[in-house]
């Protein structure tokens, strides 16, 4: 591999493994949202359990797409200095948005979210998880106004050797981006909603305790993935309104091949959600002989979504920003095969393994229960060990 | 309009400096001063409220540079390759262990996640010593250059200061000492002068190389009438995890 394809190899595996973990935020946030609002509302302690187990299972995952992010953050002007000498005026723009409108309120009220349990005022504490969801969707807003401006290269003209921003609101109304950010959010519903069926299945088929909990979390879950799967459609079809010429097809095969895929399965998952899953709801819960096709479907919105981003991504070659800048000339000069190789083994190692332990770490929540989850257990220590200071 | 995002800039990294560096500076400690796992425990509880609002001013610091100095994101970063790399590592380490340290019980486990707490931590403020230096010659000096890890060491030693002060303002004597939010102020602007000794001496550069006027404009009327909620939120977390006989529960989720 030369210098160049190690360098898009080291995008393309960190970038997969970040959207891995952001899209299960992005589906996990507002169905967590929802139940703490119940919560506070009704002041059950189902709601309060649902809250916190899967809040539990949301912030783990959350985790991975914090550290693979500030990778993904930092990759453009390591490896890809091209791209912001040519096109930065215009593509830094929605990238210093994302941090200081979307992700540094993101984080800080996800902070208090998860250290607030005990100490916030009831309302203000769910506030804070509508702040997170409002702020994640947000972040992944002005992400999509960026890649679709390397995708449709709207707003900008270009002024000697760089290009210049002309018109912001077309960066926002890119007929890339309008139908493109509808079907990631509603791919995020979609991911959410089937790990909650896929988790709460197998709870319900290792006959644990909490049938009420789990009946409840499946269902949840249905109602999400069905609504998901709905607008990840519908959007994606949409979509090809605006996609380029010669994009798809012979000139691009992985690219379209990765399309077939997505297209296929996905529709066939869309079939299996909204005319089985969905008309079955109230069964689910106690049919045993259906629980581990729900439980072996888990994985298969994560594959779409790579699937998904392979078809955008691939599809844009040879080009980083379409029909004005390669790929090959976007990315720094003077950068070695060393360099890119050792970077590559270390951010692939390091970041890998941490998402192994990542899923190990969801799967062993799952498997533990809603039992004592630690998210929310600093409200119970009573007496608080504090006072023995 | 230049100067008020290099004001911006200014702002984000030296308060990056002042608040990372007491987290950073607590997990410098760890090994030192946590000798029994409750302590451990203690310390990463103290830091635990303000991790998340802390180290994403560097990631405001990252968004900036892109969007306000896009010219200088590609030069800086990727003259610095390795050093960045090797930074970004070491942070995913020390968040990695924050997040994973009380996932499971075992000794190993929580061990094994505190030491790479302790060396994440050594490696990126070491790192910010040696990135500092490359920026304060124009990164004419390679990566690692003794001048540059000299800087390295000091920066330790001073985020290892402000997390010891900030340790010793959340948990009163827990840890030996009692400061005040004064002496806290203090450890906080020693931590932040390196990096505003660089940011000064490298104004006329960064306004030379500032995104042209109509870029700048949408920035500023995108951002700047937001920036009240971004303070308000920062401050509301220091309301909430102030000091007091309550300041450190546990279990705490980190």
């Amino acid at each position: 591999m030369d210098v160049l394809d190690l360098a898009r190899t080291q995008f393309a595996l960190t970038g997969s493994l970040h959207f891995l973990f952001v899209v299960l935020t992005l589906g996990l946030a507002p169905l967590v949202a929802i139940m703490h609002t119940r919560w506070a509302r009704t002041g059950q302690p189902l709601h309060e359990r649902m809250t916190r187990f899967w809040g539990q299972i949301y912030v783990i995952n959350y985790a991975l797409g914090i550290v693979t992010g500030l990778v993904m953050e930092f990759q453009f002007g390591l490896a890809w200095s091209g791209l912001t000498d040519y096109a930065g005026d215009v593509f830094g723009a929605p990238l210093a948005m994302e941090t200081l409108l979307a992700f540094f309120l993101e984080s800080t009220f996800l902070g208090l979210w998860i250290f607030g349990w005990g100490r916030l005022p009831k309302w203000a504490h769910v506030a804070c998880i509508w702040a997170v969801t409002l702020t994640a969707y947000a972040s992944a807003f002005f992400i999509m106004v960026a890649n679709s401006f390397l995708q449709n290269p709207a707003g900008a003209v270009a002024d000697g050797e760089r290009l210049r921003l002309a018109d912001f609101g077309a960066l926002l109304t890119n007929k890339a981006l309008t139908f493109s950010f509808p079907h990631v959010i509603g791919a995020g519903l979609f991911t959410g909603g089937m790990v909650l069926v896929g988790a709460s299945a197998y709870r319900l088929w290792r006959r644990a305790e909490e049938t009420e909990f789990f009946g409840r979390s499946l269902r949840t879950g249905v109602l999400a993935a069905a609504l998901g799967i709905m607008v990840t459609v519908a959007f994606g079809y949409a979509q090809f309104g605006g996609v380029a010429e010669g994009k798809f097809g012979s000139g691009n095969v992985p690219a379209s091949v990765a399309l077939g895929f997505m297209i296929e399965i996905g529709q066939l998952l869309a079939l299996v959600v909204l005319f089985v899953m969905l008309p079955l709801i109230r069964v689910l819960p106690r049919a045993r002989w259906a629980h581990p096709v729900l439980m072996l479907m888990t994985p298969l919105p994560f594959i779409l979504a790579i699937l998904g981003w392979m078809a955008r991504e691939i599809g844009r070659q040879p080009w980083m920003i379409w029909e004005r800048l390669t790929v090959a000339d976007a990315m720094t000069p003077g950068l070695t095969a060393g360099m890119v190789t050792t970077s590559l083994i270390g951010f692939t190692a390091v970041l890998g393994l941490l998402a192994v332990v990542d899923y190990v770490l969801i799967a062993r929540a799952i498997r533990r229960g809603p039992q004592a989850p630690d998210l929310g257990a600093t409200a119970e220590s009573t007496p608080s060990p504090a006072l023995t200071y | 309009m230049e100067l008020l995002w290099f004001a911006v800039f200014t702002v984000l990294l030296t308060g990056y400096f002042a608040l990372e560096g007491f987290d950073l500076g607590v997990g410098l400690l760890l090994p030192l001063l946590g000798r029994t796992r409750a302590d451990r425990d203690r310390m990463v509880a103290a830091i635990a409220p303000y991790v998340l609002a802390n180290e994403v001013w560097l990631v405001a610091v990252g968004g900036t540079l892109a969007g306000v100095y896009p010219l200088l994101d590609g030069r800086v970063l990727s003259a610095l390759y390795p050093l960045v790399v090797a930074m970004l590592l070491s942070w995913v380490l020390r968040d990695a262990g924050l997040w994973f340290r009380r996932r499971a019980g075992g000794t190993v486990w929580r061990g094994f996640w505190d030491a790479a707490i302790a060396f994440g931590s050594l490696g990126l403020s070491a790192g910010w010593g040696m990135a500092l230096y490359a920026a304060a010659t124009g990164f004419q000096a390679p990566a690692v250059h003794p001048l540059g890890l000299l800087l390295g060491v000091v920066v330790t030693l001073l985020f290892a200061f402000h997390g010891w002060t900030f340790l010793a303002w959340r948990t009163p004597g827990v840890f030996g000492a009692a400061r005040s939010g004064r002496a806290l102020l203090v450890s906080g602007a020693a931590a932040a002068l390196p990096a505003l000794g660089v940011l000064v001496a490298a104004m006329p550069y960064l306004l030379e190389h500032t995104a042209p006027p109509a870029t700048l404009n949408v920035l500023s009327l995108m951002v700047l009438p937001v920036a009240p909620i971004l303070v308000g939120a920062q401050v509301w977390v220091w309301r909430t995890f102030r000091p007091g006989k309550d300041a450190v529960l546990l279990p705490s989720f980190f």
